[in-house]
């Protein structure tokens, strides 16, 4: 066992709790422990656990008010030069700066490329597409799914003992810890 | 989780807090003064009559709506605020008597009721079946009937929940709402044809139903903030209305600032594109002169400044953004009623008459008066309310 153990990588350490009360608490305890290499896995979202693990806000909005602002400059860039200076049209009379028309196709790129921003902001910030996580070679862990309550503290953080991280766990009221290994 | 919690403000109006004999003196002195304008200048104060009167209208119409979307979706967010909204569109039936100088108006606001202007003009002519006197007299007392009826039967069927503890009657609120939210809108789109888009007789526009909606709803929220701000600083609801609400109702504003500007640009879009003189003509008049400035800073104040300042989670719930924002946007809910009312009579640009503010303070003297002396006969919060509980315990999200 030892042997085998030595050639893989230490992930993390999990631990179970039961309900989602729990889970909370011991995101606190972790959090104030001074842990931050550590996530919470669990079948729903639960209210109150941003705050339990001291998130701090989602940078997601800055990016999508980045790709937002390219849209609409973009926009207004791409009209002017197809309107204005590369092949002016005249339109019943209007004039080339012919703004009103330009909006909505401002609003559609500007709506475009913040949906994007978003969507693949989210995936980036996720760290999406991910084939595997060495989190599903606990076998416990397929509860998740259904009516488990996880949080596993990883080997990345630069506090990470092993018996530290179970003691404080066991602390914690975990009912069942276990060490992850990734393959 | 935990168990709900329990209301720990007391939901009466404070006695020393009652403003209601101030507003109505208010009203009183600001309708007289108008009342010496309309031997002055009658035409000025039908026109600023009907645009104070739209101006207010509006948010008790706004109310009524936002109460009956509540209800519909059985909404638990807006529990604790729901009386406010309640007691606005409770009073639509006696608000429905100041409508009665429009009609005495009719003459000198509506130039179809002139049998000159309309004989010999096809268009006109064609419009006579829908608008004529009697069928326009008969509209209005149809939509009062309507907008008093559901709005006062939504907040005694709420108050009955105060004393009775029926939570049945939940349900009948419920039935009371959907058909009402479907005879609302045609009622609503009909009432803004009639009262401010058959000012210019010749002109149409098949959103300008919607676009009166959007407004309104738009302007409800600011007036919502103002109130839950001010009394919230004399220790009203301090416990029982949250940053949740507060949050809630921003992103409320925040949207329908949105839906707002969509629907003002399309229908702007549609004419402006299509090009036809007889419905540009509307735009063109509010283009020229000093008009043009008002239609431009339309844009900026009800549009541009609050999406960019609500644009930020953290500004939705920010008390002196709040404030910035509603002042200004209500500010420009007037304006933009003015801006449609107002060329009319007054071509050439803006021209502002003493009888404006005259009549902002005599109908809204009594348009608040009448709402705070409702407020204060009823607890603040439908405190048997079923969802009470699970509206307060509402979390705010960072």
């Amino acid at each position: 066992m030892e042997s085998k153990k030595s050639e893989k990588t230490l992930f993390g350490v999990l631990a179970e709790v039961r309900n989602p009360k729990e889970l909370i608490d011991i995101a606190k305890t972790i959090s104030d422990s001074g842990y931050r290499m550590y996530d919470t896995y669990s079948p729903f979202p639960i209210h109150g656990m941003d705050a339990a693990m001291k998130l701090k806000k989602p940078k997601l909005g800055w990016i999508v008010l980045g790709h937002g602002l390219v849209g609409f400059f973009g926009a207004i860039a791409m009209i002017y030069f197809m309107a204005v200076i590369d092949y002016p049209l005249n339109i019943s009379g209007k004039t080339l700066m012919n703004v009103p028309a330009w909006v909505p196709v401002t609003f559609e790129l500007t709506i475009l490329l913040s949906a994007f921003g978003a969507t693949f902001g989210m995936f980036a910030l996720n760290g999406l597409p991910k084939f595997n996580h060495p989190l599903f070679n606990s076998e416990k862990f397929e509860k998740v799914t259904d009516d488990g309550f996880f949080v596993c503290i990883e080997a990345t953080d630069p506090q990470f003992e092993v018996d530290k991280v179970r003691n404080l766990m066991e602390k914690a009221g975990a009912v069942h810890i276990e060490e992850v290994y990734d393959e | 989780m935990a168990t709900s919690p329990k209301l720990t403000d007391s939901v009466k109006f404070p006695a020393e807090m009652d403003t209601t004999k101030t507003l109505f003196g208010v009203g009183i002195v600001g309708l007289i003064a108008s009342g010496v304008g309309f031997f002055l200048n009658h035409e000025q104060f039908f026109f600023s009559y009907l645009t104070s009167y739209t101006f207010f209208t509006s948010f008790a119409l706004a109310a009524l709506f936002l109460v009956m979307i509540h209800h519909i979706t059985r909404s638990s967010w807006g529990t604790v605020l729901l009386r406010i909204p309640e007691t606005f569109s409770s009073n639509i039936w006696i608000w429905a008597l100041f409508f009665i100088p429009v009609l005495l108006g009719m003459g000198t606001l509506y130039s179809w009721t002139d049998p000159d202007y309309v004989t010999g003009d096809p268009i006109m002519e064609g419009k006579v079946p829908y608008l004529n006197e009697l069928f326009f007299i008969l509209r209005q007392i149809f939509y009062f009937g309507v907008w008093g009826w559901l709005g006062y039967r939504l907040h005694k069927a709420s108050v009955e929940m105060d004393l009775t503890k029926d939570w049945g009657l939940t349900t009948l609120m419920r039935k009371i709402s959907a058909p009402g939210i479907l005879i609302f809108s045609l009622t609503l789109a009909f009432a803004s044809f009639d009262w401010l888009m058959s000012l210019d007789a010749h002109w149409f526009s098949t959103m300008f139903g919607v676009y009166f909606f959007a407004m309104s709803f738009q302007a409800l929220f600011p007036l919502l903030f103002l109130l839950i701000i001010w009394m919230q600083s004399k220790g009203i609801l301090e416990n029982t209305i949250s940053r949740g609400h507060i949050y809630d109702l921003g992103a409320w504003f925040f949207a329908f600032t949105v839906f707002y500007a969509y629907i003002a640009f399309s229908q702007f879009i549609l004419i402006y594109y299509a090009n036809i003189p007889e419905a540009t003509i509307w735009y063109y008049h509010r283009l020229e002169g000093s008009w043009a400035f008002i239609s431009y800073s339309l844009i900026f104040g009800r549009f541009a400044i609050p999406f960019l300042v609500l644009l930020n989670r953290d500004s939705k719930h920010s008390r002196k953004v709040l404030i910035f924002t509603s002042v200004l946007v209500l500010f420009m809910h007037f304006i933009e009623l003015y801006w449609i009312a107002m060329p009319i009579m007054h071509g050439h640009g803006i021209s502002i008459s003493w009888m404006d503010f005259a009549l902002i303070f005599g109908l809204g003297g009594i348009f608040f008066g009448l709402f705070f002396q409702k407020l204060k006969k009823h607890n603040l919060v439908p405190v048997n309310d079923p969802k009470l509980g699970e509206s307060m315990a509402k979390h705010y999200h960072q």
